[in-house]
């Protein structure tokens, strides 16, 4: 049968952004994809060059609307590192918390849109935008925002913690946990589930080095990299916690990784809550207009565990505004890998290996 | 570099000094944990680098972003589209030189 040539998008091929896909089908064979990113392209490094320093933090938020308060982290700690300050103890743990809160609402949203996008149609979706609604209210009561939070500033956070955070943060590890645990027997009972994600979009561990997938794509695929272990911050090298890791590389394994790594992060924040004092402790941050010369180092570079992977940040700092920002998005990298997964396969299955690999188009397109 | 055990490309980037451009390479040990930085100066007129494409795959797209935001050659690559953007005939958008009147305070 002759090769046939098929257009897909540009619109949401799964979710969350705009992709346009050239796939070459021999019957339902794929024999050849390329992928066409660049419609969200709004050239945030360029912006970030000629925004003060704290002018920039929405701009991160903006890269990745299901975690953005990661990468308003992020970005803080480069112009921390930048200016040489430390981060108050207690706001340290105060971060630590609501980065893994926030790792658990993007998993969540990533589960229920993954179960949408291959035929578990609503009701796993609904679950877990119930479960992100709660996480989200806690860290509207601790932002100001749902979304959009911009509550990162040099050396802790814009305000101190509300009176009743330790206890309501509990509370809601314990409705996560058990809410959680419910998803499996929806989704790993379920054959329509397996037989759709087994087996496709299988990633070797040495393409996944090679290719430089990173996050749960890469643990996916049996390599144990996970920057808040190899590298840790803030207090994840005095919290226990397990880096799930799979050998399977296909887009279960993907799956389970991200699944596991919900109840991880319920395990290091209630370690931290111990950490915190009973009043929720002195997080509030400093107000920073530019940077001192002196204390300037040539290049920042700050590395991070996203909940979608590995970011990085190469920053040249100057004075009152940043000279280059450069960002490693995870989606970036992870997406670039897609052709690879999809070749050789069935062209519905596009749509589950793509679903599988979390990717945002903001951050991807930047 | 990869030969020593350094087998994961992290990132490539450039850096436009306005004299002369710097090719970034972050490049990351699996095994021991160790990250290297590797810097390329480069001139700013006509800047050509070779690929690492057959050394680290992920250097793909990388490469692509280089050759569009800061026009500067790869050699020894199949030539692909411009990656994030049909750009029509203006300078490379990441350069300094870039004519731009995004700045609010001068609107």
């Amino acid at each position: 049968m002759a090769v046939m040539r098929i257009n897909v998008g540009p619109v949401h091929p799964s979710t969350h952004g705009v992709l346009r896909l050239v796939v070459d089908v021999d019957g339902d064979e794929v024999k050849h994809v390329e992928t066409h990113i660049g419609f969200l392209h709004r050239g945030v490094e360029k912006l970030c060059e000629t925004r003060m320093y704290m002018q920039n933090p929405s701009y991160f938020e903006k890269l990745d609307y299901m975690s953005p308060m990661s990468w308003d982290e992020l970005y803080v700690a480069a112009v921390e590192q930048a200016m040489g300050a430390t981060v108050k103890p207690d706001a340290q743990v105060a971060r630590t918390i609501l980065l893994e809160f926030q790792r658990i609402a993007n998993h969540l949203l990533w589960i229920g849109t993954l179960a949408n996008d291959i035929g578990q149609m609503f009701t796993v979706f609904m679950w877990c935008f119930r479960d992100r609604s709660y996480v989200l209210k806690l860290l509207e009561d601790v932002a100001g925002s749902r979304m959009f939070y911009v509550n990162m500033r040099v050396g802790g956070l814009h305000s101190q913690l509300p009176g009743d955070f330790i206890d309501r943060s509990y509370t809601l590890c314990d409705i996560i946990e058990k809410n959680v645990a419910e998803y499996e027997k929806v989704l790993d009972r379920n054959e329509i589930f397996l037989e759709r994600l087994r087996d496709v979009g299988v990633l070797s561990r040495e393409d996944a080095i090679n290719y430089g997938v990173s996050g749960p794509v890469l643990r996916a695929s049996g390599v144990n990299e996970d920057v808040r272990k190899s590298k840790p911050y803030y207090i994840y090298d005095k919290v226990l916690f397990d880096v799930p890791v799979k050998n399977e590389g296909d887009a279960y394994a993907r799956y389970r990784v991200r699944y596991e790594e919900i109840f991880q992060s319920i395990r290091i924040i209630r370690q931290a809550l111990e950490m915190l004092p009973k009043n929720g402790g002195d997080v509030l941050g400093a107000q920073v207009k530019m940077i001192s010369t002196p204390a300037k180092p040539d290049i920042v570079v700050a590395r991070r565990e996203l909940p979608k992977g590995e970011g990085l940040i190469y920053m040249v700092p100057d004075k009152q505004k940043p000279y280059r920002v450069s960002l490693r998005a995870p989606g970036f990298v992870n997406l670039a890998v897609l052709p690879k997964l999809c070749e050789g396969g069935k062209f519905a299955d596009i749509f589950a290996v793509f679903g599988s690999l979390d990717i945002i188009f903001a951050e991807t397109d930047r | 570099m990869k030969r020593s055990g350094f087998d994961y490309l992290n990132k490539i980037t450039a850096v436009d000094y306005v004299q002369y451009l710097e090719v970034v390479y972050i490049l990351y040990n699996t095994d021991t944990k160790a990250q290297e930085i590797v810097k390329v100066k480069l001139p700013a007129e006509r800047p050509e680098i070779d690929s690492v494409m057959d050394l680290y795959k992920a250097a793909d797209w990388y490469e692509r972003e280089l050759q569009e935001m800061f026009g500067i050659e790869v050699k020894g690559r199949e030539a692909k589209r411009l990656l994030l953007e049909e750009w029509d005939g203006v300078d490379p958008p990441m350069r300094k030189s870039f004519a731009w009147g995004g700045d609010y305070r001068k609107v």
